[in-house]
């Protein structure tokens, strides 16, 4: 909020230079971020918290200052010349809505003569921001700047039988506001009636039909106090926010209603002439009961953790307006009206201890517990899930969790990400962040794109996050992995492209290092991966995860120039993987033997090797691939494998003739079973 | 056409020199033939310039020169590379190596667990809590209640059904103070969501927040611990420094800012000039949230703080635009490989 420093003094008596000022208000709470000097003043840019409204306005600034130490608040002093003719002869206020409207006043200036402001008067709105209008409404909004009370002048000529009527708006009504604006109302709102219809919005703007003109002569001044929460949701609906309406949703000053008409009606006079009508409207001339907090020093300082002497506790809570009275350890304050944030006594301690000033406060650090911190919940997991990623060479990514609706339905296909239904952001900020990401794939192929467009020969990109789901109705999230990989992979020299293979190594490397190694890989028909070049990953009969290329039009939507291969796994899965413990080392030496196994193409590599496994004595240790080979000297639709058999028995050496046995059994029994030959 | 003759024995030479190949005795060959003093062929062309007429010869004799400066360079780097042909051992250690590919954590995981080793090394736990939220946890029993102001500052991202993406990591604070009893130490990481979008601003980010409740917690300790935090995360030299701020659920509240780590206080863009950096909003818990938790407001005291993840990285690794983090861009993002030991 911009205040003048000028208009600041007029409210606070002491000379303490204009730096020290503003340095001791930060002090306190009240962030002075910019000091603009301008001729004989200074336009201060104060950072006011919204809990308090009180704060924002010059008064209620020089009573902060005053409590920092700064010098004395100067009694609020206002005399308003009053007429013969009672105010209740020319106009008659009814509040129907005491809910939404808790204290209404109301004054009555006649014989006014609108004109412009006076330059000292104009400047000074001029510097806060507001701009100004003519003599009568710049009075209402310098006594809004002024005391923070927001006010509103009616031309009493246009109130349909000189009535004020506070009530629900009308199913339906309709009026149109000083900005020209043509609202619709609902009852929730709160209007200001004449006898006809609304010519005011409570607490945010004044309606067009019944504004102050150049010929305006009467004038009825409302001042009153409208109820946060009602304002607030008006304002809201109607996406109107006005120096009013950011007041009174905030809290205003009950008491100041009855003094702030009497301050503006005051001024109008001085600078507009004519004669306030005797008597104030009051709806509520009694207050509430003010609320009373028990602070106990003892408490405080235990609370603050020093010393806070008692003299300064009472001079801080009596400069503020809290009335603290003495009675043995207790001081008993009561809320000032202006303070509607003071309920509590933890309340009362904020008060003193920003006034104290937080760094006189001695820093600490709590006793420890004797217990060792832990990591809980799914962080263990999905840490151990990037460590895993980063071991197998991918570079972490963090991809927005929202993804589009077209996004969302092209990678639905996964049997991970058709868990449930799509969960829809009621208010996205725009379509292409509306839809919960069901899979990690979306966000990371477009990232993966986006460096391939980029020219990157090559990507490897992995994230650890949450999905979420729709299921029965309620949300559900799940903490997956997902990686991309393209392009050249492997050291400089090495050719082609990444392959269904290298994307299987890099999951079998991740997984390996959350625990899992036994899982075994089946030909997937998942619509987001490419027909047969797509793969689930089984761990017992549990699909786990996906890998695979990405299916074209996915590609082709996130504009990806080369294949992209990718794969997702649920860490829910493999949040139980036991620790592993060691696997003895062998102590005697292996004997290998390769086999060249020629068979046809449509035979996977896991069925060899399954049968290989299923004949072998149990001392077969290992069996890899060497080479695979088709082309000159295999026939079309055959494919030549070479396997190396690792024999090994663990207690002691094997012969050469155990294991020349064991390996002719084998291929005997392989070629009966399996139809294939050897080299 | 002397000039002629200057270009074919370039040619000449050069063809020469080629067919040696790193024969030495080859190269010696090509000297002796192109170069040798008696009988070279550059000697024979300069006995030509001497009979060639005036006009002719500053054209020639600088071709000439030329040639003979060619041959001399050439004949020496041919050698050079003869000798380094015998040496050398077949390897060349400077070639690049083929490196297996070093994976990187991203910025604010490695911001993240920086933070979390201070905290568990002084005995906090790190909890997490769900990124979609009812109401009451993100905001009813953080004293925020319905049509409160302080919801205008956080522009939330509703379901249909009317819950929220947590527009902070408070709400894990809830839960934690729902299911357990202090002492409470605990550390909350998280992706947390607001609508919101600009350089400085995105719709998805990360926060950090702590919550210490137990008896005899003071706004002191609050100090104490957010001073070693921030000592451990930047410097120890910062100057950490406590404004009084208002947040709903802490009371009273205050607004943490630390020496610019860009310019050390001396003021630059990052700083506003000021000097200072906002880093962080703490405060002491408000007891209508212990209330609202289940916790006698009475016995127990606590302090919570919290902060961007986001923002740390921006201010440790100066980075100039936020949208950097979430851009998946690997020339940024392998940049910072494990990071640095905490």
């Amino acid at each position: 909020m911009k205040l003048s420093l000028a208009w600041l003094r007029d409210h606070l008596e002491g000379d303490l230079p204009a730096a020290e000022l503003a340095q001791r208000l930060t002090g306190v709470g009240m962030n002075v971020e910019l000091r603009e000097p301008v001729p004989d003043d200074e336009v201060w840019d104060v950072d006011i918290t919204s809990n308090r409204p009180d704060a924002m306005n010059h008064r209620g600034m020089a009573r902060e200052a005053a409590a920092a130490g700064c010098g004395h608040l100067r009694p609020l002093e206002v005399q308003v010349p009053e007429g013969g003719v009672a105010t209740s002869e020319l106009a008659s206020l009814d509040v129907e809505d005491a809910q939404g409207c808790p204290r209404y006043c109301a004054r009555v200036i006649r014989g006014v003569k609108v004109g412009p402001s006076p330059a000292w008067l104009a400047e000074r709105l001029a510097r806060c921001g507001v701009r100004p209008i003519n003599n009568v409404v710049d009075a209402t909004n310098y006594v809004l700047l002024d005391v923070g009370q927001p006010l509103h002048a009616f031309d009493l000529r246009f109130l349909a039988g000189q009535a004020i009527r506070v009530r629900r708006a009308l199913a339906g009504e309709r009026m149109t506001t000083l900005d020209g604006i043509e609202r619709e109302l609902v009852p929730e709102d709160v209007v200001i009636a004449d006898a006809q219809k609304a010519v005011a919005l409570a607490g945010i703007m004044g309606g067009a039909d019944s504004e102050i003109r150049d010929d305006t002569t009467d004038v009825l001044l409302e001042s009153a106090y409208f109820d946060p929460m009602r304002v607030r949701r008006t304002a809201r609906r109607l996406g109107l926010s006005t120096e009013a309406s950011h007041r009174f949703e905030r809290g205003s000053d009950r008491a100041m209603a009855r003094v702030a008409a009497d301050l503006a009606a005051e001024l109008i006079v001085r600078l507009a002439g004519g004669e306030v009508a005797a008597g104030v409207l009051d709806s509520a001339p009694t207050l509430p009961v003010p609320h009373q907090m028990t602070l106990l020093r003892q408490r405080l300082c235990a609370f603050a953790g020093c010393d806070i002497p008692s003299g300064f506790v009472l001079q801080v809570l009596a400069a503020l307006g809290c009335e603290p009275r003495v009675a043995g350890d207790e001081i008993t304050c009561t809320a000032p009206t202006w303070r509607v944030d003071l309920e509590l006594a933890e309340d009362l301690y904020e008060e003193v201890l920003r006034h104290f000033g937080y760094d006189r406060i001695p820093s600490a650090l709590p006793v420890a517990s004797t217990e060792p911190g832990k990591r809980l919940g799914s962080w263990p997991l999905t840490d151990r899930a990037r460590e895993a990623l980063v071991l197998a060479g991918l570079a972490e990514a963090v991809t927005y969790s929202f993804v589009s609706a077209d996004q969302d339905g092209a990678t639905a296909g996964s049997p991970l990400a058709g868990r449930g239904t799509p969960v829809s952001l009621a208010n996205p900020l725009s379509a292409r962040l509306a839809v919960m990401r069901r899979t990690i794939l979306a966000g990371l192929a477009e990232a993966a794109a986006g460096n391939l467009r980029r020219g990157a020969e090559s990507v490897m990109l992995g994230e650890v996050g949450r999905v979420f789901f729709g299921i029965d109705g309620r949300p559900r999230e799940e903490e997956r992995v997902a990686l991309v990989v393209a392009g050249r992979l492997g050291g400089w020299d090495r050719q082609g492209q990444a392959d269904f293979l290298d994307l299987k190594g890099v999951v079998e490397a991740v997984l390996g290092q959350l625990g899992i190694s036994a899982v075994t890989w089946r030909p997937a028909a998942a619509p987001v991966l490419a027909p047969g070049e797509g793969a689930e990953v089984l761990d017992g009969e549990q699909v786990i995860g996906v890998a695979g290329r990405l299916a074209d039009p996915v590609a082709a939507g996130v504009e990806s120039p080369l294949p992209l291969w990718v794969a997702e796994v649920d860490l829910g899965c493999v949040a139980a993987a036991p620790r592993p413990t060691m696997r003895p080392v062998p102590r005697f030496p292996a004997v290998e033997a390769d086999l060249t196994v020629r068979h046809a193409r449509g035979l996977p590599y896991a069925e060899l090797t399954g049968v290989i496994r299923e004949v072998a004595p149990a001392w077969l240790e290992d069996v890899r691939p060497v080479v695979q080979y088709e082309g000159e000297g295999v026939a079309a639709g055959e494919l030549k494998t070479t396997l190396r058999l690792v024999y090994r028995l663990a207690d002691r050496s094997l012969t050469q003739d155990e294991v020349n046995q064991a390996h002719f059994a084998l291929m005997e029994e392989l070629s009966r079973r399996l139809a294939v030959s050897f080299q | 056409m002397s000039i002629e003759v200057l270009h074919r024995s370039r040619e000449e030479f050069l063809a020469a020199l080629t067919a040696a190949g790193t024969d030495p005795e080859g190269i010696e060959a090509v000297r002796v033939r192109f170069a040798g003093r008696r009988s070279g062929l550059l000697r024979d062309l300069e006995e030509t310039l001497k009979g060639l007429p005036r006009e002719e010869k500053p054209a020639y004799g600088k071709a000439l020169n030329e040639l003979k400066r060619l041959v001399e360079e050439t004949l020496g780097a041919a050698a050079e590379a003869a000798s380094r042909a015998k040496a050398s051992t077949g390897l060349d250690v400077t070639l690049p190596g083929r490196r297996p590919l070093v994976g990187s954590l991203h910025p604010v995981t490695l911001v993240r667990r920086e933070i979390e080793s201070i905290f568990l090394r002084m005995g906090y736990s790190v909890a997490d809590g769900p990124e979609i939220e009812d109401d009451w946890h993100n905001f009813e029993a953080l004293n925020i209640p319905p049509d409160h102001p302080a919801r205008d500052a956080q522009d939330t991202f509703y379901l249909p059904s009317g819950m929220v993406l947590r527009t902070h990591t408070s709400p894990v604070q809830v839960h934690t103070m729902e299911s357990q009893r202090p002492p409470i130490r605990v550390l909350i990481p998280g992706r947390v969501y607001r609508r919101d979008s600009d350089l400085r601003h995105s719709p998805m980010f990360h926060q950090v927040e702590c919550l210490v409740v137990d008896e005899g917690i003071t706004f002191g300790h609050l100090k104490g611990t957010l001073e070693a935090f921030l000592h451990g995360l930047f410097d120890p030299s910062l100057a950490v420094r406590f404004r009084p701020s208002f947040f709903p659920f802490t009371e009273p509240s205050a607004e943490v800012d630390i020496t610019c780590v860009l310019c050390r206080g001396a003021g630059c863009a990052m700083c506003s000039g000021s000097g200072w950096i906002e880093i962080l909003g703490s405060g002491m818990v408000d007891p209508r949230v212990f209330a609202a938790c289940g916790i006698d407001p009475k016995r127990y005291t606590g302090f919570a703080f919290g902060l961007g993840l986001d923002r740390v990285a921006v201010l440790k690794y100066r980075l100039p635009d936020l949208r950097l983090l979430f851009g998946g861009d690997e020339r940024f993002l392998r940049q910072f490989g494990m990071g640095v030991p905490a």
